[in-house]
């Protein structure tokens, strides 16, 4: 614990996580970076991140949502706004709420597997070994990890976004058409040209920080001593935490104050 | 259930573990996701009226507080246009600039009227009225004043003048107030107008200056009898005249000339009877000038005494110059 704390204090860390930041978009922009190899494993962390995840993530998301548009709507409706509802889930939900929760979920599931795995690469030597052969394991290993987890946070935003919206449909005008104007114009209302972008800009981060601070972490385990591991993928873990809890801040007071 | 691929992936390619459509599947979940986001954008955009032709309203106003960019122009309670901008002009005003979509256009007419309502609890609405549908439609780009409702800020205003409404009839309903003063002529005259001598008491405002007019009619009256004695007297006189002159031995045509002036004489009198009428009628009719009727008076009887002294001294002349006296020639005066 006294470790990873040290890790998380550490300015030469967070340091070497920038650093790492810069080198791994670049490299992700360029398109040497996807040869088959890379494909075939940016595909498998995919799979493994979103494919699979897909149902408990739509069915979580899906109840939490139901919940929140349900206690928004009956307050709303007691304090006698129930005009604003619909505005409010909307802003809450889709804007708020689904992207966080996305990113805490993808960051828990396999930031936490992403993380493990470079960290045992480095302990066993795996990574220095492919460097010394004349191979960039930036490119080979980590570019198509880091890019996967991008879009893998992407896409399941997205689903969930869209769910969420379709529920708040459902929740206030049932399967009816009827309410679709309305619907149209509170979306058109929320989703101005800077909350879209705003939205975007926060869900690219999202998706950067929890594919890249695993990994950039998991970097710092020292060959062949097994036991920095779980130290590392830990203290990745927390500063992931942090900067997630900061993007969300920094949209919020950038948005409302 | 991750960490048993992930550990498995630590061999370089260990894809081979994994199952064979994992492509496929990846392939259709971002193929999915691109169509949801593109859709979600389209939807957005069509949301914001994008597609839409639209056309431009600039509503003027002193006080922009409460109106936000998005906000809905409403009619009938369906919203028919959006807030896109709202500027301070260089006069001071603010100009709320709403985009109107074509096809909701026609519930906005030249004769519309808008309103900004601001309640006490609640946001800001913006609506319209239009009374006519009949009416030349707005135009593209029109600029219309828009009448601000402040229920906040129009209490202190109504009850400011509502207390200057009961501070007014209060002044007017107050003892010896200017109202309560007409009433009381009002009444005065009306009591008068009812009293012995009915609008002519009321017109002069006393029963004694209405019994001197009707005194001053009574004494005309009375002088008109005494005229009509002098007029028979007269009668007579000229009767008696007339037998002198056509008896026998008359110097005819002097006498003649004595009748023609006789005549003559006779018209002033009829001449002084005409303005009798004249005064009395004025004096019925004018009932005011009480004094300048009887001054009319005196100065008419002097008249019609001079008359009678030159009738006299006429038949005296005529007396003198008779055919029988000496002297022949008849000297007129």
């Amino acid at each position: 614990m006294a470790f990873g704390g040290e890790l998380i204090y550490r300015p030469r860390s967070w340091r070497r996580i920038l650093r790492f930041a810069g080198f791994a978009t670049v490299a992700a922009l360029s398109p040497s970076a996807y040869g088959p190899a890379a494909r075939a494993i940016a595909v498998k962390q995919i799979y493994l991140t979103a494919w699979q995840a897909l149902p408990r993530y739509l069915l979580l998301g899906g109840l939490l949502s139901l919940i929140l548009i349900e206690i928004v709507g009956t307050s709303a409706r007691a304090y006698g706004l129930g005009q604003h509802a619909l505005e409010l889930t909307l802003r809450v939900l889709v804007l708020e709420l689904i992207p966080l929760l996305t990113a805490l979920f993808v960051a828990l599931r396999s930031g936490a597997a992403v993380g493990a795995e470079i960290a045992l690469m480095c302990v066993s030597g795996e990574l220095e070994d492919s460097e010394e052969a004349g191979a960039s394991p930036l490119h080979g290993e980590l570019v198509p990890r880091i890019a996967a987890g991008a879009l893998s946070v992407a896409s399941l935003t997205t689903l969930g976004c869209a769910l969420a919206m379709l529920l708040a449909y459902l929740v206030f005008y049932g399967f009816s058409p009827a309410g679709f104007a309305q619907y149209t114009r509170i979306v058109g209302n929320v989703f101005d040209a800077p909350a879209l972008a705003g939205f975007l800009l926060k869900c690219l981060l999202f998706g950067l920080a929890v594919a890249l601070i695993p990994i950039a972490t998991g970097l710092e385990a020292e060959r062949g001593k097994a036991r920095s591991a779980p130290f590392v993928v830990l203290a990745g873990l927390v500063k992931l935490f942090v900067v997630i809890m900061a993007i969300e801040v920094l949209a919020l007071v950038v948005k409302y104050i | 259930m991750v960490d048993k691929p992930a550990s498995d992936s630590a061999a370089p390619f260990g894809v081979a573990l994994l199952p064979k459509s994992l492509g496929v599947k990846v392939g259709m979940l971002i193929a999915f996701t691109i169509t949801i986001a593109a859709a979600f954008v389209i939807y957005v955009l069509f949301a914001r009226g994008v597609f839409e032709a639209t056309q431009r309203l600039t509503l003027v106003a002193d006080n922009a507080e409460g109106v936000s960019i998005g906000m809905d122009l409403t009619f009938s309670g369906f919203p028919v246009g959006r807030v896109r901008e709202i500027a301070l002009a260089d006069d001071g005003k603010a100009r709320i600039g709403i985009d109107v979509p074509r096809r909701d256009a026609r519930w906005l007419r030249a004769t519309s009227v808008f309103t900004l309502e601001v309640s006490l609890v609640g946001g800001a609405k913006i609506r319209a009225y239009t009374g006519n549908l009949q009416d030349a439609p707005l135009a593209d780009g029109a600029v219309r004043p828009v009448l601000r409702g402040d229920t906040a800020a129009e209490i202190p205003q109504l009850v400011a003048t509502l207390r200057g409404v009961i501070e007014n009839v209060e002044r007017m309903t107050a003892p010896g107030a200017s109202l309560q003063a007409s009433l009381d002529n009002v009444r005065m005259v009306s009591e008068r107008m009812a009293g012995k001598y009915g609008v002519l008491g009321g017109m002069l405002g006393g029963e004694d200056n209405a019994r001197k007019v009707i005194a001053s009619i009574d004494r005309a009256n009375v002088l008109l009898a005494s005229l009509n004695g002098v007029a028979l007297k007269m009668d007579t006189v000229l009767a008696k005249t007339d037998q002198r002159v056509l008896g026998p031995g008359g110097v005819l045509d002097e006498t003649q000339k004595a009748v023609t002036q006789a005549n003559a004489i006779l018209g002033e009198v009829r001449e002084s009877l005409k303005k009798v009428d004249v005064i009395l009628a004025n004096a019925q009719a004018a009932s005011g000038n009480v004094k300048a009727a009887t001054t009319d008076l005196g100065a008419l009887r002097a008249e019609v005494e001079a008359s009678l002294r030159k009738v006299a001294a006429l038949i005296d002349e005529i007396n003198r110059k008779w055919p029988f006296e000496r002297d022949t020639k008849i000297k007129l005066p």
